[in-house]
């Protein structure tokens, strides 16, 4: 189980939430609302008191075992190394030892086999995502966050991460995204995030009702016949 | 390509001993009693190894700095260690005559990142990541603020003292006998160890600090480990030296190029190419005027500085 009492920073403001083991969630909001500050916050990358893992406060837990936790995937692949290549980037991204042949069927599931032995840092933004993806499945632990994962993928990639995701592949889940068909897709738990608070916590049912989509998207987007539809 | 590289490079350290400004006999090399045999070992020999221990932590050092500050200008160098380690030097000189040289020097080097250290953590209060950019401009302010105490020694201090600084600040590998080489070589191997014993954590550093902190590294630990341990290394050798800058810039840049190997990979040539490349410059320093030899740190500016800029014009065009 997931907790946060009553978090304050400079950006987001009285967040509390509790997700329990087993549920998936979405975090929505627009942009600067403070998404991916909560996220660092929930993974501890900005140190805090205020968030419990599993009922141990999660500033206090050892390194190692925050690690097997929660792990969090950032929207950019950041990599200082110019050299580092995909395999060993795969390599590193378990928090046990190596399984190889794990890395070899993950590489060959996201179809990556011919980026195998190069360079991470001369991806294209889309390869790097789907590489993003694979270490997240790597790292295996038993939270992860995705923090707008799919933001330059082409469609059909679209599709295989929204596979991989309804998986069991990932154990419990929080995607950040601006994708709405996605966010509706996934069915999972909402959280709407506005000016760093908290808007909206529920059910997917509750969120994407008509009345609700008006209340925090202004009648640019509607349900019809069960699909999301922009209107522009 | 590499093995070619390896071979010239040996053959040059195997040379090294034999060019100077004084023609050796080479029957005599093993006859005690003869000049040639002073020459040789305790002049020479000492002053090769002393110059490729020295060449390989400064390398060596360059490569770590640049890890864990994530940028490739980063150097003990361009940080201000070397000119904190100076300025504590000269105020030995001056202030404190009977103090060990090693313990001043180390002292400054320790101090100086002491200062960096807080002052990053304190830009980046509650991030694991480094702003590498404002680390550099520190370091630079930091340099600002030694060189003019230097100046302020310098003019309290009188000619013998004034000279005693100049000389150390030129940089100079001259050296008699084995006690110099032999501490610059221990500490060597401490670092060199230190760094690769951690280098599967270092590998984590990598790709970001974020990411080695989710992959349940204590960065902050580690971080501190690698600057404190490099940092008294770095001192302690440019208190034989004094301050020879660039090398761990130019050798970590080229030996990527050649190796586009992961920097993990690169620990053993990174050393090995730093002594290469401080002995190939000592030879440039002793040899190119026969009246005496030019200061070795004056030949690395030539070849650093120029290559400094490329850095920067090379890195700005990518961004």
């Amino acid at each position: 189980m997931l907790e946060i009492n009553n978090y304050k920073s400079d950006i987001l403001n009285n967040i509390t939430f509790q997700l329990n083991d087993n549920d998936n969630l979405i975090i929505l909001g627009e942009n600067g609302a403070g998404k991916s500050t909560l996220a660092k916050v929930l993974s501890n990358l900005i140190e805090n008191q205020d968030v419990k893992l599993f009922g141990e406060k999660l500033d206090s837990i050892v390194d190692n075992k925050r690690a097997s936790l929660i792990n969090y995937i950032p929207p950019k692949l950041e990599i200082f190394d110019e050299y580092l290549t995909l395999r060993e980037f795969m390599e590193l991204a378990s928090i046990t030892s190596v399984d190889n042949d794990k890395i070899t069927k993950l590489i060959k599931l996201l179809k990556l086999k011919k980026l195998e032995n190069r360079y991470c840092k001369a991806f294209s933004s889309g390869e790097k995502q789907l590489l993003l993806l694979a270490s997240s499945i790597m790292h295996d632990a038993k939270i992860t966050i995705f923090d707008e994962l799919t933001a330059n993928l082409d469609i059909s990639r679209l599709k295989e991460v929204y596979d991989i995701l309804q998986s069991p592949m990932l154990q419990q889940k929080i995607v950040i995204t601006h994708n709405l068909d996605l966010a509706y897709a996934l069915k999972y738990k909402v959280l709407y995030l506005k000016d760093g608070e908290i808007e909206f916590y529920g059910e997917h049912d509750e969120f994407f009702s008509n009345e609700n989509l008006k209340r925090f998207y202004n009648n640019t987007i509607s349900k019809i016949d069960e699909h999301l539809v922009v209107n522009l | 390509m590499k093995k070619a590289l390896f071979i010239v490079s040996i053959f040059i350290l195997l040379i090294a001993p034999f060019l100077g400004e004084i023609a050796l006999n080479l029957n005599e090399i093993f006859d005690s009693s003869s000049i040639t045999y002073k020459v040789f070992w305790d002049l020479r020999i000492s002053r090769v190894l002393l110059a490729f221990f020295v060449g390989g932590i400064l390398a060596l050092s360059g490569l770590i700095f640049q890890i864990i500050f994530k940028n490739a200008l980063i150097t003990p160098y361009t940080l201000g260690i070397a000119s904190g380690t100076t300025m504590f030097t000269a105020i030995s000189i001056v202030f404190f005559p009977t103090m060990l040289l090693s313990f001043s020097s180390a002292l400054g080097s320790l101090f100086t990142i002491t200062i960096l250290y807080f002052i990053s953590r304190r830009i980046n209060k509650d991030s694991i990541a480094v702003s590498t950019n404002s680390i550099l401009l520190i370091g630079i302010a930091l340099s600002y603020f030694y060189s003019s105490v230097l100046l302020l020694v310098f003019y309290m201090s009188n000619l013998e003292q004034n000279y005693s600084i100049v000389r150390f600040t030129l940089g100079s590998l001259d050296t008699v006998g084995f006690t110099s080489s032999i501490t610059v070589f221990v500490t060597a191997m401490i670092m060199y160890f230190t760094i690769y014993k951690n280098r599967a954590k270092i590998k984590l550093l990598l790709i970001s600090n974020d990411t080695a902190f989710l992959k349940g590294l204590n960065v902050h630990k580690l971080n501190l480990l690698l600057l404190v341990v490099i940092s008294l290394v770095v001192g302690i050798s440019i208190s034989f030296v004094g301050p020879i800058g660039f090398v761990g810039l130019v050798v970590p840049h080229i030996i990527k190029l050649i190796y586009k190997q992961s920097a993990d990979k690169l620990i053993f040539p990174v050393f090995f190419y730093g002594g290469i490349f401080l002995v190939v410059s000592d030879l440039i320093a002793r040899n190119l005027n026969t009246a005496s030899s030019i200061p070795i740190g004056v030949v690395t500016a030539f070849i650093g500085a120029p290559f400094f800029v490329y850095l920067l014009i090379k890195r700005n065009k990518r961004a």
